[in-house]
């Protein structure tokens, strides 16, 4: 039932985003359409490489935001209390969130690419299953570094406005700052598949990057390690 | 007083920066009985409480609830299936509906009772569908008690749970307490409302300044204490009564009243022997006992 808490407390978010997101990627499609013809294949690839930028954005805003709660936010309202009076772990109470947390980001960056999918096979403008693959993997693997990234900010800072704020300032800081001084690890360029991108076909590569992939996971992993040990040290 | 206390703690001692909010606090509460735990605000009630639950990690000492030591993780969160809790301002997630929370504190323990908790449901007249955050003051608190009393614990923890209740509230409250206390659970809560505390309550224990200044049963303090009324021939030197047990003096022209937590026969037998022309012995109510023993302090 911590499963049921977590979805419960993310719900609203998680479902606002997820309407947010679908409608925009329809919308996007359905207006592509209209000044497209079917055969411009490259430049129907290119709105689809432009698309994965919203998406990108869009997608870090929702995790950043699903990120967000917890019992240090808890802390702030007084539910702590009844939380850490629960005969669960203080890591278990936070790894169900991570849990709940990851599976919302994957439905997040899986529907607005089916829809996108469904829409364009609909308009007469089919796109490959691979492309959409490669789009959603790139967007979990990468992303799941700011999802990350939240958790840890959000057992840090219980601001009910501080706590986001300060995640969206790592995240805007983070992308400026490597794209400056070390492109090749601007984990941007990585979601967006700006390094894969074919410029003329605009069609992603065909190898998919598994060894940036699990490098942003480990870096994932050791944020929510971390994660773990700040709420198990903190007082209540 | 019989049996392993179900809470034990030894010299637990809890600083914020520079400041004790709990000072070498030695604890026992028996199983069995209703202990309650008075202080003024800020007296460390709450952070004691918090230190039993393994809320808040104490600065030094350690102390046991049910057998379980309170500072190793996984023992406390061992004991905490075992004791129910309603914390100070009955905190619950307002993103949930009154059977949601039901439904959610249900499925973490085994010692929970359906039936009770219909009961009470009807009892309290709690909105099933409403959502905590737009409910009364009064109705959380009668929620966040439903969650405690519909169990079976080992121990009842509540701090002030008659906050927000109205009188019937209150008084179905106590009679909750009185009827946990008979099924042999022991409960330890703190209250303000000393005229409640005195109607339930086996044991007392006072805490101020994060100083455990009384841990006795009530008979015992209500035997042991006594105001003492003198009136002499002549003005009495307060310094013949600075005697053991003696706990404050206040004298007037010809008259003096002496607080006593015990040996008041030596009080009044030294009164005899100064001449006094009227001897009048009181017993003391919880409440004078609490602030005689807070200002002492």
């Amino acid at each position: 039932m911590l499963w049921y808490k977590a979805w419960l407390e993310t719900r609203s978010r998680f479902l606002t985003s997820l309407a947010t997101l679908t409608v925009f990627c329809a919308v996007f499609v359905h207006h592509a359409q209209g000044i497209l013809r079917p055969e411009w294949t490259p430049a129907y690839n290119r709105l689809l490489y432009i698309a994965q930028q919203y998406i990108v954005v869009l997608w870090i805003l929702a995790v950043v935001l699903l990120g967000m709660g917890g019992i240090v936010r808890e802390k702030a309202t007084g539910a702590s209390l009844l939380t850490l009076s629960l005969p669960v772990s203080r890591a278990l109470l936070l790894g169900v969130r991570v849990g709940v947390g990851v599976l919302e980001a994957i439905i997040l960056a899986v529907v607005p690419w089916t829809a996108i999918f469904l829409v364009s096979s609909h308009a007469g403008m089919p796109i490959l299953v691979s492309q959409v693959g490669f789009y959603v993997l790139l967007l979990v693997a990468g992303g799941l570094v700011y999802f990350a990234m939240a958790i840890l900010v959000s057992c840090l800072v219980e601001g009910e406005y501080t706590a986001p704020a300060m995640a969206f300032g790592v995240v805007f800081l983070t992308i400026i700052a490597f794209d400056a001084w070390l492109r090749p690890l601007n984990l941007w360029r990585l979601i967006t598949g700006d390094f894969y991108i074919d410029r003329h076909t605009y069609l992603l590569s065909a190898h998919f990057p598994w060894l940036g992939a699990l490098a942003c996971l480990f870096v994932s992993a050791v944020m929510l390690l971390v994660s773990v040990k700040v709420v198990q040290r903190r007082e209540f | 007083m019989t049996g392993t206390p179900v809470i034990q703690t030894r010299d637990l001692t809890k600083s914020y920066g520079g400041v004790a909010a709990v000072r070498g606090l030695n604890l026992s509460v028996e199983p069995n009985r209703i202990t309650a735990f008075l202080g003024q605000n800020g007296a460390g009630k709450s952070t004691t409480i918090k230190m039993l639950l393994g809320m808040v990690r104490p600065s030094c000492g350690d102390g046991t609830v049910l057998g379980k030591r309170i500072t190793d993780a996984k023992e406390n969160c061992e004991m905490r299936r075992s004791v129910a809790y309603v914390a100070e301002n009955k905190p619950l997630y307002g993103y949930m509906t009154v059977e949601q929370t039901i439904r959610f504190a249900s499925s973490l323990y085994s010692d929970w009772r359906t039936n009770v908790a219909k009961k009470l449901l009807n009892e309290y007249k709690l909105p099933l569908q409403r959502k905590v955050k737009s409910l009364s003051k009064g109705m959380r608190t009668k929620l966040a008690l439903l969650l405690a009393f519909a169990r079976r614990p080992e121990l009842l923890i509540l701090d002030e749970p008659s906050e927000g209740l109205d009188p019937v509230g209150i008084e179905l409250l106590l009679q909750m307490l009185v009827a946990q206390a008979s099924q042999g659970v022991p409960i330890f809560f703190s209250s303000h409302q000393i005229a409640e505390v005195e109607r339930v309550a086996d044991d007392i224990c006072i805490l101020d300044n994060g100083r455990l200044l009384v841990n006795a049963s009530l008979d015992h303090l209500r035997e042991s204490y006594r105001r003492i009324d003198l009136v002499f021939p002549f003005a009495p030197p307060e310094y013949e009564f600075q005697i053991a047990g003696v706990e404050r003096i206040h004298s007037q022209g010809h008259e003096m009243r002496v607080f006593a937590s015990k040996n008041a026969e030596a009080v009044i037998e030294h009164a005899r022997d100064l001449n006094a022309v009227s001897v009048e012995v009181a017993p003391v109510a919880l409440r004078d006992i609490f602030l005689e023993t807070v200002k002492e302090n």
